[in-house]
């Protein structure tokens, strides 16, 4: 554990690379990840699909190294500093007794950051999510929405170069929901981090990622992994023809059994 | 002025009893040798305010510190207990000794171990009212939520650090439950300690129930009940000024 | 409720409560203020069946709240002090008393020898640790006729003698019958100072029941107190037999401890009165001294009528 002070010095190019082999799970004899496989390249934006209790959330957690699994490995490259990866979970999670700034300068207090210094970034962050006049303000004073979007700054404070989500907006409303996916997805092209997104939402994930991974029903079986075939994102994107067919093709491999 | 407006329900039911309890005593229903009058409890207390005011004092005084002394302690054991599940397995069965022991039957030893006076006073407050905190605080701080405590873990902070920078803010609103319990048995267990030790408003009852002085019995027991809600409604200022920013139940 | 020379905590409560609760048996209850001892022996052996009453015997503990359970009624009779029983007439519970136990008062200060003691005033003129109850009337009778400036006064910790037994300094209110057999057996050097010195001296162990209940069944009352003179009579001929039964009710005394107070206690309960008049007897001048008394203690207000006090039936 690093006690010194830590810096964090410009935005994160690049991304990591990651690549899960083998990767098994077992929840008191029940197979969660049977045999996982998957590459995900550098500064990639990737949505992982799949049904309730298939395991996706259990797998970003494995990635995110909060879970070790049962067999194989996960390699991260460039495997540099620990402070790199970030993860944002459905309920924003902050600390109801801070404040939003404090709230948003979290992971850099945990890594050592002066206060300074961790709130000068904390407060960019916020304003890079539009909450600049909240920092002030107490989670229990905000809306679902303002919650959700510290959580992701929160996220983004410490520069991450891998970005783990799920389900993030999945209790937010859609035109809510709409504005922090365009955000978000803006924001992954700003720094060019990799981003893992589970979701349960086919129209969200051809929104977001480049690349699509569908999970069968049980033990985390891959159904497909495509690369979207999608112009620049925007709003108008909804509108455009291959939005509709690549949705199409997810579903069915989510409804093919 | 709206404070006291808020006090007025809880009031009435105080208010009818003591009136209901004058008329039957007065009309005989009820023997004044077993149950006084509202006004006689009264009059017994002014009539020994001097005597009463030096008593609440003293029971304050000892109370006080056996809830303090119990709080700093149940919090700290509640932290030790919480470091791991066989520490817990192993320890928190000799902290439920303290639930359950009969204060009455440890008390002739606490004289033996300190004597006549405040401080057996103080142990005996201390004694029966630190359960309470500890499974309260255990409680608390075993219930910080997962995703939290992976958040805390992802930035590598230390075990330490996530106990005071998490656990611990988290498990302030179930701290503060306990110390509500507490700082009721905090009084009772000072009273307690007051007939085996001496001195007090447990002295005073004791005294005063031999010579058959119901009425001064009840009015010091009524005071001992002002000091219970003293106490409590301290703690409740306390989680006021505390959680008011960010706790449902201050909102 | 006088029995807490030994630890007590009893409400007043549970008394009223009992007496709100109870219908009147056939039942005749006799409610003790202690487990049973020698100093209720000639109860338990009095020959109540025979004279056609139907008595049962309630052992009591500490803080047995005696008098105001014959006054509530949840009790026919119960065993009470003399003081006390004027002390709740004054507070306007109606009990009378109808039988003596106790003609001497087995209150007492238990002393190491050691100190070399004297007198009572000796205690407050050397200085102690003086365990006692500060409510009773001894008490203040003693504060009036000695200066407590070298005495450390602590409440008294009934029949537990640990704190004694540690220390020399230590005096203790103790029943001579009691404690003070205890001590001695368990090898302490101990001396005692009866309280009866002090010219306070009230009747201990009085039957007592409500004035109501006697008017109401003057026979019964009458049958009781025969049968409890023959009772006492018995016991202090031959305990032995009786001593088993209690001992059977009450294992926490030993048989030898039975037979060494029933001894012990002999002197206490009979004199020259009670074989001029009977075991149990009373008279006028002592209720009324004990009344005298109390009243210059402060202990009641207005002196009840010594009529009212006691009965001889």
């Amino acid at each position: 554990m690093n006690a010194a002070r830590v810096t964090v010095s410009g935005p994160a190019r690049g991304g990591v690379a990651l690549d899960l082999r083998g990767v098994r799970k077992v929840f008191q004899n029940h197979t969660v990840i049977e045999h996982f496989d998957l590459e995900v390249r550098a500064g990639e934006f990737l949505a992982i699909l799949g049904p309730s209790g298939c395991g996706k959330s259990t797998l970003l957690r494995i990635i995110a190294r909060l879970l070790a699994p049962d067999d194989g490995a996960v390699a991260v490259d460039p495997d540099a500093d620990r402070f790199q990866t970030s993860f944002v979970f459905q309920d924003a999670h902050l600390l109801p007794w801070r404040t939003v700034l404090d709230n948003a300068a979290l992971p850099l207090e945990l890594m050592g950051v002066a206060r300074e210094e961790r709130y000068a970034k904390a407060r960019a962050a916020l304003d890079e999510i539009g909450l600049a006049e909240a920092e002030d303000r107490y989670p229990a004073q905000l809306s679902g929405g303002m919650r959700m979007r510290v959580s992701l700054a929160r996220a983004l404070v410490a520069e991450p170069r891998l970005l783990l989500l799920d389900e993030p907006f999945a209790a937010l409303d859609e035109i809510t929901r709409f504005r922090l996916d365009l955000r978000l997805r803006e924001l992954w092209k700003e720094r060019g981090l990799t981003v893992v997104f589970v979701t349960h939402s086919i129209s969200e994930a051809a929104f977001l990622a480049n690349r699509a991974v569908v999970l069968a029903r049980r033990a985390g079986r891959i159904k497909l992994d495509r690369l979207l075939e999608l112009p620049e994102r925007n709003e108008d994107l909804r509108l455009d023809p291959r939005y509709g067919a690549e949705m199409k093709i997810l579903l069915g491999a989510m409804e093919e059994e | 002025m709206s404070r006291l407006k808020s006090a007025i329900p809880a009031l009435i039911p105080f208010l009818v009893l003591t009136a209901s309890l004058e008329i039957a005593v007065r009309v005989g229903w009820v023997r004044s040798y077993l149950i006084p009058a509202p006004s006689a409890v009264f009059r017994a207390m002014i009539e020994s305010r001097d005597e009463l005011a030096a008593a609440i004092a003293t029971t304050s005084a000892s109370a006080l510190l056996g809830f303090l002394m119990s709080t700093v302690t149940g919090i700290a054991i509640a932290v030790f207990l919480s470091s791991s599940r066989a520490i817990q397995r192993a320890f928190y069965p000799y902290a439920v000794f303290f639930q359950t022991v009969p204060i009455i039957a440890i008390a002739p030893l606490l004289v033996i171990w300190f004597g006549y006076g405040m401080r057996t006073v103080v142990a005996s407050a201390f004694v029966v009212s630190i359960f309470p905190v500890i499974a309260n605080t255990l409680t608390g701080i075993l219930s910080t939520e997962p995703a939290l405590r992976d958040l805390f873990r992802l930035y590598g902070a230390s075990t330490w650090t996530t106990l005071v920078k998490l656990r611990f803010p988290a498990a302030l609103p179930q701290i503060l439950t306990g110390l509500r319990v507490a700082s009721g048995l905090a009084v009772i267990g000072a009273i307690v300690g007051e007939f085996i030790g001496g001195q007090g408003l447990g002295s005073v009852v004791d005294v005063a129930r031999t010579q058959q002085r119901v009425d001064k019995v009840f009015a010091a027991v009524l005071l001992a009940s002002v000091l219970g809600l003293a106490l409590f409604g301290m703690i409740n200022l306390v989680s006021y000024w505390t959680l008011r920013r960010w706790h449902a139940s201050e909102q | 409720m006088r029995k807490m020379y030994r630890r007590q905590f009893l409400p007043v409560l549970p008394a009223a409560f009992l007496a709100a609760c109870s219908k009147s048996p056939r039942k005749i209850r006799l409610a003790l203020n202690w487990k049973p001892e020698p100093e209720f022996g000639g109860f338990y052996a009095a020959p109540f069946s025979n004279n056609g009453l139907d008595v049962e015997i309630l052992p009591g503990g500490a803080g047995t709240p005696t008098v105001q359970m014959v006054g509530a009624g949840s009790a026919e009779f119960g065993l009470v002090e003399a003081d006390e029983l004027i002390v709740a007439r004054s507070r306007g519970n109606d009990v009378v008393g109808l039988f003596a136990v106790f003609q001497d008062n087995p209150l007492a200060l238990m002393v190491h020898a050691s100190r070399k003691f004297t007198s009572i005033g000796d205690i407050f003129k050397k200085g102690a640790t003086l365990a006692i109850q500060k409510g009773l009337p001894y008490v203040q009778l003693l504060e009036k006729q000695y200066s407590f400036a070298n005495v450390k006064v602590v409440p008294s910790p009934g029949g537990d003698l640990s704190a004694f037994l540690r220390d020399p300094m230590f005096v203790q209110q103790v029943f001579v019958t009691s404690e003070f057999l205890t001590a001695k057996r368990q090898g302490a050097d101990a001396q005692v100072f009866p309280i009866s010195l002090t010219g306070f001296n009230p009747y201990s162990g009085v039957v007592a029941t409500s004035g109501d209940y006697l008017r109401k069944n003057p026979d019964i009352a009458k049958a009781m107190v025969a049968a409890m003179r023959t009772g006492w009579r018995t016991y202090l001929d031959d305990p032995k037999p009786t001593n088993l039964r209690m001992n059977q009710l009450n294992p926490s005394m030993s048989l030898d401890g039975f037979a060494e107070t029933a001894e012990a206690q002999k002197p206490l309960i009979e004199s020259g009165e009670t074989r001029r008049n009977g075991l149990g007897t009373m008279s006028r001048e002592r209720w009324q001294t004990l009344i005298a008394q109390l009243k210059d203690l402060g202990d009641i207000q207005q002196a009840p009528a010594l009529d009212d006090c006691f009965k001889i039936l």
